[in-house]
């Protein structure tokens, strides 16, 4: 089994990176399934479990940041308990559920993780200092490569039961912690920006933009648009009052001129 | 009081070598969206996308941006906050390489990024997540469950055609349109970096409210009758309320010139207090 547990452990670290890095959708579980069974001798169950995953992640997608059940380890040992127990992969992805918890919990630990690299990388930008930062955009992929591998490899290998009981260890209060300080560190973020770009001139637009979505539940399409409209009024507005200003300092007759604009 | 300085610098900054050639070929154009590929590779909770994002256009800025204060100044304009959809990027990527290019004024660079980074992340889901991927999944998965090798393979060129193609046409088209609206806004270089940023702040107003997740999970016992804190009392104060408080606190103790991973540290104490105690 160890060949194979090796094996499947790659393509779920080659997978794993192609769900954040690429996305060539190589790691979606109809792809995956076939690998899989290809893998383990049986491509054509290998295919049809993947097609039944395939429809159970289909409703399940990223939006907005927030991310469903790991689909990547779901799909592989989904398919590969299928396989190896010969049960209905519907039912085998049950098995997948505590690691692709699992998995979920240790995505948001590196995406944390990642925050204050943020500011390493800040460094190499004020150093004017590209290769630097190169370098540091690579990290994360061969992280992930490392933690899919171990996370798909040891339910293989153990068996479903030992490698639930190893992956359990992850303390949930940290997780739950860290998934929760997770949520907020965009603020963090925002807060940089507007460090940056807020003036008081600016403040009604950033009110404008918060209260469509917290009370108007707006899509940020609809709120760019409504921002591109006020951009655009206050552009020509700027015209026209340059206009009469520069016509009061002429002469009277522009007065009038400014009444019959008015009504 | 160190980080403040540096980012009054980066907002008053001005380019100082402002010639504006045209340097940037379509190998160059092409080259950059390879490199979007990895947009994601330093996804963090912070920046999200940011990291990622002057990943993917180094090779445009480094041509560009000759004089190194002005590459430095670039780089960490690019640095903050970003994130859209993974396929959209490069449409951003050309507009934003057009105006670089023709040293437009960095706050008004600033303000079209932020502008078109939250609305095409939204048309992104819509698009690609919602509509190609369960399309061609689907399609797939039927083929698949017949036991035949052509699901998955027809999945990964359908899927691959629109994917790639887009990044590319993105990119160029992006570009030419960049340029275009450069030569429009010819006059008042200030007046439309002050449109920019109007939009700018209007959208990141909107990603306040809607990417930071802090809400309370806290009921208390108020006599017999039990109390939701987060949807009787804070919601009804005003949706959205803690995430804007947070917001507002981070940028205030910055001001202060408390350094941001303090603010990471702090955020993860939060995280952790929160889930301990139960209330988060």
């Amino acid at each position: 089994m160890l060949m194979e547990a090796l094996l499947i452990g790659l393509w779920a670290g080659i997978a794993g990176i192609d769900q954040f890095n690429g996305l060539t959708h190589i790691h979606r579980p109809i792809v995956t399934g076939a690998i899989i069974g290809l893998i383990l001798g049986d491509l054509k169950l290998g295919l049809m479990a993947g097609a039944t995953l395939e429809l159970v992640w289909a409703g399940m997608v990223p939006l907005a940041g927030a991310q469903p059940p790991n689909v990547v380890i779901g799909g592989v040992i989904g398919t590969a308990f299928a396989i190896l127990t010969n049960q209905d992969p519907a039912v085998a992805v049950g098995v997948a559920v505590p690691f692709a918890v699992a998995a979920q919990a240790i995505i948001t630990l590196i995406f944390t993780g990642f925050s204050p690299l943020m500011h390493k990388m800040d460094e190499h930008a004020k150093q004017a200092n590209t290769d630097g930062i190169d370098r540091l955009n690579y990290l994360q992929p061969i992280l992930l490569f490392a933690f899919f591998f171990i996370i798909a490899f040891l339910p293989i290998f153990f068996g479903a039961e030992q490698a639930a009981n190893i992956v359990n260890m992850l303390p949930e209060w940290l997780i739950n912690g860290l998934s929760v300080a997770g949520g907020i560190m965009p603020a963090i973020g925002f807060a940089m920006l507007l460090n940056i770009m807020f003036k008081w001139v600016y403040a009604p637009f950033f009110a404008i933009g918060f209260v469509a979505v917290a009370y108007g539940n707006l899509p940020i399409l609809a709120i760019a648009i409504v921002g591109v409209a006020i951009a655009a009024y206050d552009y020509f507005n700027q015209n026209n009052t340059k206009l009469k200003v520069a016509g009061h300092s002429n002469v009277s007759i522009d007065d009038e001129e400014d009444y019959s604009d008015g009504i | 009081m160190e980080y403040n300085k540096e980012n009054e610098e980066l907002i008053n900054n001005d380019i100082q070598d402002t010639s504006n050639d045209k340097v940037l070929n379509k190998k160059d154009l092409n080259k950059m969206v390879w490199r979007s590929l990895l947009l994601q590779s330093s996804f963090n909770y912070e920046r999200m996308q940011g990291g990622g994002w002057t990943y993917s256009i180094i090779p445009g800025l480094k041509k560009i941006h000759k004089n190194k204060k002005d590459l430095s100044n670039a780089l960490q304009d690019h640095m903050q906050f970003f994130n859209t959809h993974p396929f959209l990027i490069t449409f951003i990527q050309g507009v934003i390489l057009a105006m670089e290019e023709n040293k437009e004024k960095r706050e008004t660079i600033r303000g079209i990024k932020v502008a078109l980074m939250g609305p095409l992340g939204g048309i992104g889901d819509a698009l690609f997540w919602l509509t190609l991927l369960p399309i061609t999944g689907g399609i797939a998965a039927s083929l698949s469950s017949e036991g035949n090798v052509a699901g998955p393979l027809l999945f990964l060129i359908a899927f691959n055609i629109v994917h790639f193609g887009l990044r590319f046409f993105l990119m160029h088209y992006g570009y030419g349109m960049g340029t275009k609206a450069i030569s429009m806004l010819k006059e008042g270089t200030k007046k439309v970096s002050r449109a920019a940023s109007i939009v700018g702040l209007t959208v990141v107003g909107a990603l306040v409210a809607s990417y930071i997740n802090l809400r309370l999970d806290w009921t208390i016992q108020a006599g017999e009758i039990p109390v939701d804190i987060q949807g009787e009392v804070i919601d009804a104060i005003m949706p959205g309320l803690l995430p804007l408080l947070y917001t507002v606190f981070c940028y205030w103790l910055l001001k202060k010139g408390k350094s941001p991973l303090a603010l990471i540290g702090m955020t993860i104490v939060v995280g952790l207090a929160g889930s301990l105690l139960g209330i988060m």
